[in-house]
């Protein structure tokens, strides 16, 4: 059983971050940004609360992922009318929420939920909403995020003059880290006139068919760029990353050019990654793409021009022919 | 059935972006616009949905004078009516200031069916434009859609999310941004439309037209702030071999097994 709590005796002024929680399971990225939000909240002295919106407690699939994460609080909203994600009911009940208990910052992991949800809640509070987070620090006793921008090698930094500071962050920008104590899990109760009302029906749910890629969490990836020169030699990749134990990666215009599955894209418009080796074959290192690998440990390059900028960010960079390179290592590997 | 409004943005051509030294914003009146590119998607589905319930399509945009040969575009593609939303007070605005402004435009075009958005632009990039508006506009939302259709007066809905899609149905008015993957096939502008707008210009509409608290406008109504902007330095870090591409096979073989990813 969990500790009921009136809306309108929340403790106040916490760092909040959303609990994305789809039809009973906990979506991992909402661990992954409790990590740098721990430490944001020991600067500011703040508690870290987690907050969820389901219809029933018993049929979350991994409650113990939650139980063992870094949140002090874990604050549940149950109700049978949040059984389906709808945005403009959802929004209505954090809406309260940060009204009732005055946050000091609200975060939500960038998925799509996350990025639908969270401008609707900007919007109805009228305050400020920094995009695709993937660093912040505290200065000057004020949060202070860093996203990349674009076109040209740009990092600006944010703030929000509205409370609570709000943003979205970066998917994989963050490694999950685990508490010592179990959070308090408790139950927020609604008032009795609130109306759990949506205009949205959902009618139909088709799961994707191809599992989720383990890029964000790979240990190894194998990246192919347009210096692959087709779609051929980029499915050898597969190969290589089979033998290897690698996940496949690559850039923005060989997925655009149908080579390979968008959710294999690495970058500012895809998956933050932070392999232990990074290996990529023809690519550039345009900041979109470097921003989202640029924290792996060990990083090789194969290009034939020595001024590409993963080149020289690489720990090692051969210069040659990524095809020539690639068909020598199957052949080698597979003797 | 009632009007669909289509929200365009302008972007700097990619390689041309500069930003303000002092003000920290983009510096877009000087730059060479073009379409953002996920906005032509929202103007096909716009044609598409006109020429199947025979509504008007309305397309506004908020930006400099600049954006209007963007205008007469997308009215060449499916449009029926132009409308620049043009102010000094706009400049500097982040997505909260934009969403108000498209907002109160939006509400002034009322009554309306569906307002069409892109997923994101290629400049700012956030994606929170579409359901911030609609959020100021009391009216549901929802992103990421590959395909919509009416059904007894109800819109129904594709959508994407990150576990699967969605069939989502809603009583109209709506917006939604339109996945950039939503289509195969394109349909280029027609001529005739193209020859026709050559004498057409947008309606232009500034603050005073749209009712507007001037605390809410541009750089001062932003909550969001750049406060620092740097350029990103590459530094060489590492060893850098040239050679036959046997040797260097050979030597990344060498460094698979150092770092244990094989054994041999
Ligand atoms: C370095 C930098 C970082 C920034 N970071 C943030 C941030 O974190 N948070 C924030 O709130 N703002 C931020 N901004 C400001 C923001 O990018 C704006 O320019 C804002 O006006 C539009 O947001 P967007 O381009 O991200 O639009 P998106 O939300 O990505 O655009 C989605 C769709 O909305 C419609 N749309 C957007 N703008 C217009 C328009 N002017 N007219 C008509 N339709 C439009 C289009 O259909 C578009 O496809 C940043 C700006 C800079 C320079
Ligand atoms: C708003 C925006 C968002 C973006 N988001 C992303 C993103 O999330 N992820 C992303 O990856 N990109 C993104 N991009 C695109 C990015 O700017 C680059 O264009 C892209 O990363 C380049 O991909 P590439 O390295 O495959 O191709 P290229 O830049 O064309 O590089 C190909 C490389 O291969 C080398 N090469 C050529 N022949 C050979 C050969 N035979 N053997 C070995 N090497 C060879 C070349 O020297 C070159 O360095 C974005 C762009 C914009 C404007």
């Amino acid at each position: 059983m969990l500790e009921k709590v009136e809306l309108e005796n929340l403790s106040k002024g916490n760092i909040v971050a959303y609990g994305e929680i789809y039809r009973g399971e906990l979506n991992t990225s909402s661990l992954e940004i409790l990590s740098p939000l721990k430490e944001i909240g020991k600067t500011l002295n703040k508690k870290l609360v987690l907050v969820c919106l389901i219809d029933s407690l018993k049929d979350i699939k991994n409650l113990e992922e939650i139980r063992k994460s870094l949140a002090d609080e874990v604050w549940f909203v149950i109700n049978e009318e949040l059984k389906d994600f709808r945005e403009d009911l959802y929004a209505e009940v954090l809406v309260k929420i940060i009204e009732s208990s005055q946050p000091y910052g609200f975060f939500f992991p960038a998925t799509k939920i996350g990025m639908s949800l969270a401008p609707r809640i900007a919007g109805a509070l009228n305050i400020g909403l920094c995009a695709h987070v993937n660093s912040l620090e505290v200065k000057d006793n004020q949060i202070v995020m860093a996203r990349p921008t674009y076109g040209e090698n740009i990092i600006a930094k944010l703030i929000s003059k509205s409370t609570p500071v709000m943003a979205t962050i970066s998917l994989g920008a963050f490694s999950i880290k685990y508490g010592i104590e179990e959070p308090l899990m408790k139950e927020i109760v609604f008032p009795k006139d609130f109306v759990w009302k949506s205009k949205l029906k959902i009618r139909n749910f088709t799961p994707f068919k191809k599992k989720p890629t383990k890029l964000s969490t790979a240990k190894v990836i194998v990246a192919g760029g347009r210096g692959l020169k087709n779609k051929e030699n980029f499915q050898k990749l597969f190969e290589l990353a089979e033998i290897l134990g690698a996940e496949v990666g690559a850039t923005r215009p060989v997925c655009y050019e149908g080579w390979v599955e968008e959710e294999r894209m690495i970058g500012i418009s895809g998956v933050i990654v932070r392999p232990k080796v990074y290996i990529g074959f023809g690519i550039s290192g345009a900041l979109q793409h470097t921003v989202g690998m640029e924290n792996s440990e060990y990083i090789i390059a194969i290009n034939t021009d020595k001024e590409a900028p993963l080149v020289k960010m690489a720990n090692l960079a051969l210069i040659g022919d990524a095809e020539k390179i690639l068909d020598l290592l199957l052949k080698k590997l597979s003797k | 059935m009632e009007k669909i409004i289509v929200c365009i943005k302008g972007v700097p051509k990619p390689g041309t972006i500069k930003v303000d030294p002092e003000t920290r914003t983009l510096k877009r009146e000087s730059l060479e616009l073009i379409l953002n590119p996920n906005d032509r998607v929202a103007l096909e589905m716009a044609g598409r949905l006109k020429n199947t319930y025979n509504t008007e399509v309305i397309v506004i945009s908020m930006g400099p004078p600049n954006v209007v040969p963007l205008l007469k575009h997308a009215y060449a593609l499916s449009a029926d009516q132009m409308i620049l939303l043009s102010d000094k007070a706009f400049a500097g605005s982040d997505t909260l200031a934009t969403s108000y402004v498209l907002a109160k435009a939006i509400k002034k075009l009322s009554p309306f069916s569906l307002v069409l958005m892109g997923l994101k632009s290629i400049d700012g990039e956030t994606a929170q434009v579409p359901p911030e508006t609609a959020s100021l506009l009391g009216i549901p939302s929802l992103t990421n859609v590959k395909n919509l259709f009416l059904e007894n007066n109800k819109w129904i809905a594709i959508r994407e999310i990150d576990y699967g899609e969605e069939e989502v149905e809603v009583e109209p008015p709506l917006v939604v941004s339109i996945s950039p993957t939503a289509f195969d096939y394109i349909r280029p502008p027609s001529l005739k439309k193209l020859i026709e707008v050559k004498s057409k210009e947008p309606l232009v509409w500034q603050a005073k037209d749209l009712d507007l608290d001037p605390q809410k406008l541009g750089l001062q109504g932003s909550p969001t702030q750049v406060v620092e902007v740097s350029e990103k330095k590459i530094e060489a870090k590492g060893i850098i071999l040239e050679g036959n591409p046997e040797e260097l096979a050979e030597k990344l073989l060498e460094i698979f097994k150092e770092k244990g990813l094989i054994r041999l």
